[in-house]
């Protein structure tokens, strides 16, 4: 059962988060630019998405998944919004 | 053969997981959209303050230049001289009129003083002229009976009636002369005009006089200043900018379709770039009520100029928004710096 673990903890990501609440202006200066937070939360969603696949395919749910490119990608976007409503939405 | 490939489509499981994913990412990916739409906000606003273009409406040359480019000062202090010498000059000048005008005015009340005695010397030989003139005539009278009667010879009738006639005109000319004297009096209406010009050119010059000290009009930033005393400076010449700190802003360009949310006085949440991790606060005071388009170019007593295209896609026009800042941070401030605005939202907002 311990395949369960990463889906349940999916609902509670952005509580994790809300408790290191972003503090700052959403743009982010690297080297000289500024660059938009919807970028910093795209960047987060990629990068989700890819941690659940090895995730996934390491504890054997990826098997039970169909249609895994559109259910990566909805998580990996459902991962963005919820960083962007926690840390620089409208609060 | 070929082999027939299977799709994980199969599995009722992966299925609704899938379903239930796609399905939450639609409707939160809606969510944040209108939740977008209701709080707009901009990263690419810039701190703005108002300037005042530091110059003296007369010229000449700088002789004393007490502030430094990059020096704070406050209202009234003393920001640079002009040599004053050629103003008082003009101040001495004006002065010299003035007083030249006024004893004019003393020369031209004597001058009616006299005319007015010359005038009422006047009056005085028309009585003069009147009682000779009823005397030749009384004369005459009594002459004329006694000529025709022949007991007087008509010899001495003839020279008291010629007598009458040259007292008639002398008492004409008399009346003549009188009031030539009257309207020879005349006022000091031109003389006094004549000071009263004089007395404005010497305010003037004095005015003048003054402008030559050019004092800081209020609180705020010496920039743009690169001379030193020496300099000759025409009227009206700019010598240096004066950023205003008494009230700082910030310019948001906003898009117009996110528009309808703001309204004056909105509180707004406010990031300097040069410290990016400190809120400000601030809010809304107005919205711009123009902006030129490159559309068309309606210029001036012609046709308006319409390039022809075809586009298909149109970037949203943005309008500026004015906040003002309510905390203002002097370190955190320069004119021109980057700024993130949350509007109606952020950690000023709460």
């Amino acid at each position: 059962m311990i395949s369960v673990r990463p889906l349940t903890t999916l609902p509670f990501f952005p509580l994790l988060l809300g408790g290191c609440a972003f503090r700052g202006a959403p743009s982010f200066p690297v080297v000289g630019a500024y660059f938009p937070a919807w970028m910093v939360c795209g960047l987060t969603g990629v990068a989700v998405s890819l941690g659940l696949r090895v995730v996934f395919v390491l504890t054997g749910v990826d098997a039970i998944l169909s249609f895994r490119l559109f259910t990566y990608v909805a998580l990996g976007v459902l991962a963005a919004l919820a960083v962007w409503l926690v840390a620089f939405g409208p609060g | 053969m070929m082999q027939r490939v299977r799709i994980s489509g199969r599995k009722p499981l992966g299925m609704a997981i899938a379903a239930g994913c796609i399905g939450t990412a639609v409707v939160l990916s809606l969510y944040v959209a209108h939740r977008g739409n209701a709080y707009p906000g901009s990263d690419s606003a810039s701190i703005d303050a108002e300037l005042v273009h530091i110059a003296s409406t007369v010229g000449g040359r700088l002789t004393d230049l007490p502030v430094q480019v990059n020096q704070h000062v406050h209202k009234g202090d003393v920001l640079y001289r002009l040599d004053p010498e050629p103003y008082m000059l003009g101040v001495q000048q004006a002065q010299a009129n003035l007083d030249l005008a006024s004893a004019e005015v003393e020369n031209q009340k004597r001058l009616v003083g006299v005319k007015t005695a010359t005038a009422a010397a006047a009056r005085d030989q028309v009585t003069r002229a009147q009682t000779n003139r009823d005397l030749a005539a009384r004369t005459t009278g009594r002459l004329q009976p006694l000529a025709g009667k022949s007991y007087i010879p008509w010899q001495e009738y003839d020279q008291a009636r010629v007598a009458l006639r040259d007292a008639e005109v002398s008492l004409a000319q008399a009346r003549q002369q009188s009031a030539a004297a009257d309207m020879a009096v005349g006022d000091l209406k031109s003389a006094q005009a004549a000071q009263a010009a004089s007395q404005a050119m010497l305010d003037h010059a004095r005015y003048e006089l003054r402008q030559t000290v050019v004092t800081a009009p209020a609180d705020g930033y010496v920039t743009s200043l690169g001379v030193k005393p020496g300099e000759v400076l025409a009227p009206s010449q700019v010598l240096f900018t004066l950023i205003v700190d008494e009230a700082w802003y910030v310019t948001a360009t906003i898009r117009e379709i996110d528009l309808a949310p703001v309204h004056p006085g909105d509180c707004v949440t406010v990031y300097s770039m040069i410290d990016r991790h400190t809120p400000l606060r601030g809010h809304v005071e107005s919205i711009g009520w123009g902006v030129m388009s490159a559309d068309t170019t309606g210029l001036a007593r012609t046709l308006p100029l319409v390039p022809r295209q075809m586009d298909w896609v149109h970037v949203a026009q943005r309008f500026p928004v004015r906040i003002r800042l309510d905390d203002i941070r002097p370190a955190l401030l320069r004119m021109g710096a980057t700024a993130t605005v949350e509007i109606r939202y952020g950690a000023a907002c709460h």
